[in-house]
């Protein structure tokens, strides 16, 4: 099980550093979450003996991964808007 | 207390409840269109689908240049896939749904996401600019009613403290939930004529994209479409009735046999709809959706937390 | 035993569909393999016994991705894979550090002491969870709650074209998309300005 999330999370790491593309680092970023919920539901089901706060943890990684989909695509349209650029090497100043 | 159908005779039952209720959706929407055209509509309407598909069957399914295979075999059959399932979680009689999930708020809400996301792969794989357009705008209409549609049916769970479909409709043993939470089922209905792109939500195959997303789709892959977007509005109006209106609670007939009145009438109520509505533009249903509909949605939940705190 | 081949399969399916989104060209295509992995990590909670966790990561990502399905077609350059391309940078220390977490993780994984406290049988796990949100977290989900907020202002105010100049004035700066992205050239009567620098990107994939 935890073997299975590490997976995932060697995955998105590789991908989240790889990638050119900012929505395809986004969604490096997204499979990294997802295996850490993987893990954190396996831990409650065979670790916590159903402690509901294991539950908890895995709706607040949700909710993290959603805000950090919809802050990053923000930033991808207003990025986009000003400098043509989606890659990330484009985003190499702070500067407009 | 309720049965589940074995693992085997669940997809079979489905897809019969299924197939019939496409048919009726056929046959009620040409019905209906009849009568408002004050035609008489007579009894060949009831074969008119069958022709109809007939005639689909037998046309060669053409392909556009460079389609993507893969997700134009598998949008069909996956919104198909997807009315399937919805219709699984609805509570046909007291003991009987083919499976009454725990969450099955939760899991139809589920279904209607997918929803979108098989519009949309439809929309993509035929590699031609106007199903993908539709495809485009459908996205954007789906993701504002989908908030709208589970705020109205947890709305509906509330009174049953369960998430479970059969639970919801034994809370409505009292009081059917379209009078106790007047807004649900209005709410509701536009979210099931978006669900199957019908009427005034006809934006993924509307004939002002030339037919949308099955503008390319010709042959046995077209029929499927026509038929799976017939079964969702069957399912939606399935679910309609199990949750608004009491399910198969009423005095006389059997359980099913209320819940098949009820279908029907809900049938005739998202026809009526298609035809009298006409279609609105995608910027503007999804100023209204935000702007109205939702706090629309917020008020039904407003209305049903405070009726459970009594 | 069915229980554990079908962890078998959704978790070799995860990893394997989470593998191919960053293998295939077709960018729409990753962005659905991505909801594939998901799926399938949803149905491995099911099976674990979260009923409503399940359902809800099934829920959340299907929505989520098919957003990012509308973004992706948006801005990548070849959302249908027509044109075979990589578009990676710096892959072997990518691949080092994905390898390096991987490893890592496994071994933490089979050696560690993990306690052992299955899940009782009949435990109401909605219920539990649900009396926890409203109980004795309520502040964190009220956190988590006021934190999405200001997340959807703050998306709304990145991207909106109306900003408080008026109603066009969000678009001060912006450039219309170029004409030509390999050399940037632009509409005539279309002076960009300060746009050297974003372009040089264009040589690293050739």
């Amino acid at each position: 099980m935890l073997t299975v999330a590490a997976a995932l999370f060697g995955l998105g790491l590789w991908g989240a550093l790889g990638q050119q593309s900012i929505v395809m680092l986004l969604m490096g970023i997204e499979l990294m979450v997802n295996g850490i919920m993987l893990a954190g539901a396996g831990l409650w089901a065979y670790a916590a003996g159903g402690d509901p706060k294991g539950q908890l943890l895995v709706v607040i990684a949700m909710a993290v991964m959603a805000v950090e989909m919809a802050v990053g695509l923000a930033v991808v349209v207003a990025v986009y808007r000003v400098r043509q650029v989606d890659m990330t090497e484009g985003l190499d100043s702070l500067a407009r | 207390m309720s049965n589940h159908a074995d693992i085997w005779a669940a997809p079979l039952l489905a897809a019969g409840i299924l197939a019939v209720g496409a048919y009726t959706v056929a046959v009620i929407h040409l019905a209906v269109g009849g009568w408002l055209a004050q035609a008489r509509p007579g009894v060949g309407l009831l074969l008119q689908p069958a022709r109809s598909a007939a005639v689909l069957m037998a046309q060669p399914a053409t392909a556009t240049e460079r389609p993507d295979r893969a997700m134009a075999a598998l949008s069909p059959a996956l919104y198909a896939a997807l009315a399937a399932v919805a219709v699984t979680v609805v509570p046909w009689s007291r003991s009987f749904s083919i499976a009454d999930v725990e969450t099955g708020i939760v899991l139809w809400g589920t279904a209607e996401a997918l929803v979108i996301v098989a519009m949309f792969l439809h929309g993509w794989s035929s590699n031609s600019h106007q199903p993908l357009l539709a495809a485009y705008r459908f996205v954007a209409a789906g993701v504002s009613y989908l908030l709208l549609s589970m705020f109205v049916l947890i709305a509906a769970a509330i009174p049953a403290e369960s998430l479970q479909l059969s639970r919801i409709v034994e809370s409505q043993a009292g009081l059917w939930n379209v009078v106790r939470q007047p807004l649900g089922l209005p709410l509701f209905v536009v979210v099931a004529l978006g669900s199957a792109t019908w009427g005034p939500l006809d934006l993924a195959d509307g004939s002002d994209v030339s037919g949308g997303t099955a503008a390319e789709a010709s042959g046995i892959p077209g029929l499927v479409w026509m038929w799976a977007r017939a079964a969702m509005l069957a399912a939606f109006a399935a679910m309609s009735a199990a949750v608004f209106l009491g399910g198969w609670h009423g005095p006389v007939l059997p359980g099913p046999a209320w819940m098949a009145v009820k279908t029907v009438a809900m049938i005739t109520v998202l026809s009526a709809a298609g035809h009298l509505l006409a279609r609105v533009p995608a910027e503007r249903f999804v100023t209204w959706a935000w702007v109205v509909l939702l706090p629309l949605g917020f008020a039904d939940l407003a209305i049903a937390g405070l009726g459970s705190l009594r | 035993m069915t229980v554990d081949l079908a962890f078998w399969v959704f978790g070799l399916g995860a990893v394997t569909t989470g593998w191919r989104v960053f293998r295939t060209a077709s960018m729409v295509r990753a962005t659905f393999l991505l909801l594939a992995s998901f799926l399938n990590v949803g149905a491995i909670i099911l099976l674990l016994g979260g009923a409503y966790l399940g359902v809800a990561l099934l829920f959340m990502m299907t929505v989520e991705m098919a957003v990012m399905a509308i973004f992706m077609v948006a801005f990548m350059m070849n959302p249908a894979g027509l044109n075979p391309m990589t578009m990676v940078h710096q892959p072997r220390l990518a691949a080092a550090a994905g390898w390096v977490a991987f490893v890592a993780g496994a071994v933490m994984a089979g050696r560690g002491n993990f306690p052992e406290r299955p899940l009782p049988g009949g435990r109401p796990v909605i219920a539990d969870l649900g009396a926890e949100l409203m109980g004795r977290s309520m502040l964190i989900f009220e956190t988590a709650g006021v934190a999405l907020v200001a997340t959807m202002i703050g998306a709304v105010v990145l991207s909106s074209r109306r900003s408080r100049f008026g109603d066009e004035a969000g678009d001060e700066g912006s450039l219309p998309p170029a004409l030509d992205p390999d050399t940037g050239s632009y509409p005539p009567g279309v002076i960009p300005e300060g746009v050297g620098s974003g372009h040089d990107h264009h040589g690293g994939h050739g």
